[in-house]
């Protein structure tokens, strides 16, 4: 693992803006680290549409509103002075994703944490940064915790939590 | 031309005494005037309207009209219609607001998938004339598991040593019910004390009502499991005990026990989890189950393998 390969995972919050911020702070003078901005596709459910037209809208606004995010974020980061060579984004689909997208690993939609996991390990990320909400214990049982699980879960690599 | 109610009574139904001929619907959008008297014809079959629905709380009465109670001409039997109605709420758990959503589709598709699976409601869902899922489901013969529990008219020792250990041999068929929805990628979405009946001709528990569903992404099935372990707290406890219940000294004129913050519920703040402190006969094993749901706890269950994996022991451990 290469702790100046930095996996950041965003979700398109203001928490993740505040993460790509507290990077871009910290490594802007350094010109040997590595950043990648990732998102997992999380779709909207599909039971909560009438019908299927309505929720393949969503997706499809959801997508693209992720997509501007990580684009937004590069050129924060570029702006900060980080090389735009070493800036890359990364947006893992859906397996359920209803529009056509590459091939390869992709979402089940059972864990986002272990997705951005699977990330971090299969890129040889060293350092993974994730963004946290500071939910109430009552509402980490009942909705979970992406930055909980990553720090319960993660193994070889750094773990950064900004909040 | 169509037949009119009286027309299609007088086929089927015609020693029947009823109050009003309505009219025929073919298409149920409008569900708010379908009433009493109507006929709703669905796939040919024909579903004479009795009534609406009744949801009971705290001793009120609230009509559901999207929920109609028929009777089915054809074969004279009864049924529960429940029409479109796609409601966004927001469930309040405590002090946490949950958004969820009542789904046709999510319940018609699970009862595909339960047909003939005896822990669940059986159905069969039909589209009408403009494309709404109806679903039509089959009567649960029985009554609601908690109120049959709260009516033994037995102390919680002896429905401890007598009862318990026959319902939570059910009740775990039950949660194994909801084990086989999650690893089919469906979740129950109301998992509360009314929505898990006793059936009167077997005696096995039966969940209903699948139609809620709701969206966490990280633990995508934390409602369910959240709602299951307020059940079995119902069922260990014989009903739920708040500080109140707790601070009168018991039978034999002991002190109130020790009760601090974390032997409550999580979510709900006014449930005591540590029955153990007011049944000292509970074994620590199960009281560590319930355990789970209170504020004190480090470790929560997320899958109902989990759960299941702790419960099963305790009954084994009542005999």
């Amino acid at each position: 693992m290469d702790a100046k390969k930095i996996l950041v995972a965003v979700d398109g919050s203001e928490n993740a803006r505040r993460s790509i911020n507290y990077v871009a702070d910290i490594i802007k003078d350094c010109r040997r680290f590595e950043i990648t901005l990732l998102s997992i596709e999380h779709l909207p459910d599909r039971d909560f549409f009438a019908d299927d037209a309505a929720w393949k809208k969503a997706c499809a606004e959801n997508r693209d509103a992720m997509l501007a995010f990580l684009a937004d974020g590069k050129q924060l980061l570029a702006e900060q002075g980080v090389s735009e060579k070493l800036i890359h984004t990364d947006y893992i689909e859906s397996c359920h994703s209803p529009m056509p997208g590459e091939k390869g690993y992709c979402s089940r939609g059972t864990s986002i944490a272990l997705d951005i996991l699977h990330a971090a390990k299969d890129g040889g990320f060293g350092t993974v940064v994730i963004g946290r909400r500071g939910v109430s214990k009552a509402e980490e049982f009942m909705f979970g915790s992406v930055s909980n699980k990553i720090i319960h879960s993660g193994r070889d690599c750094t773990i950064w939590v900004v909040q | 031309m169509s037949e009119s109610v009286r027309q299609i009574l007088d086929r089927f139904y015609p020693d029947a005494y009823v109050g009003r001929h309505g009219k025929v619907y073919t298409d149920t959008s409008d569900f708010m005037r379908i009433t009493g008297g109507d006929v709703i014809v669905l796939d040919g079959q024909h579903y004479l309207v009795l009534r609406d629905e009744m949801e009971r709380s705290y001793g009120i009465e609230d009509p559901k009209y999207w929920v109609k109670r028929c009777r089915h001409l054809e074969s004279g039997e009864r049924r529960i219609l429940k029409l479109v109605f796609h409601e966004e709420f927001s469930l309040q758990m405590g002090e946490i607001a949950v958004p969820c959503y009542r789904s046709p589709r999510k319940e018609a598709r699970i009862l595909d998938l339960v047909r003939g699976d005896f822990r669940f409601m059986q159905g069969v869902s039909a589209a009408d004339d403009a494309g709404n899922n109806v679903r039509i489901l089959d009567v649960v013969k029985g009554r609601r598991l908690d109120n049959w529990i709260h009516e033994l008219e037995v102390d919680h020792k002896t429905y401890f040593f007598e009862y318990l250990p026959g319902i939570l041999k059910k009740f775990i068929v039950s949660c194994q019910g909801i084990a086989y929805l999650h690893a089919h990628g469906e979740k129950h979405g109301d998992i509360r004390r009314d929505h898990l009946w006793v059936a009167y001709d077997r005696d096995d528990y039966v969940w209903i009502d699948f139609d809620y569903t709701f969206n966490f992404h990280e633990n995508p099935f934390g409602l369910d499991i959240f709602g299951i372990g307020g059940l079995l707290l119902y069922i260990v406890g014989k009903g739920f005990y708040s500080q109140e219940d707790i601070v009168r000294p018991g039978d034999n004129g002991r002190d109130a026990p020790s009760i601090v913050p974390g032997d409550f519920l999580l979510v709900f703040k006014n449930r005591l989890a540590n029955l153990k402190k007011i049944f000292p006969y509970i074994p620590d094993e199960l009281n560590q189950v319930l355990m789970h749901f209170s504020s004190s706890t480090r470790v929560y269950y997320e899958t109902m393998d989990e759960f299941l994996g702790d419960l099963r022991p305790c009954l084994e451990q009542m005999g």
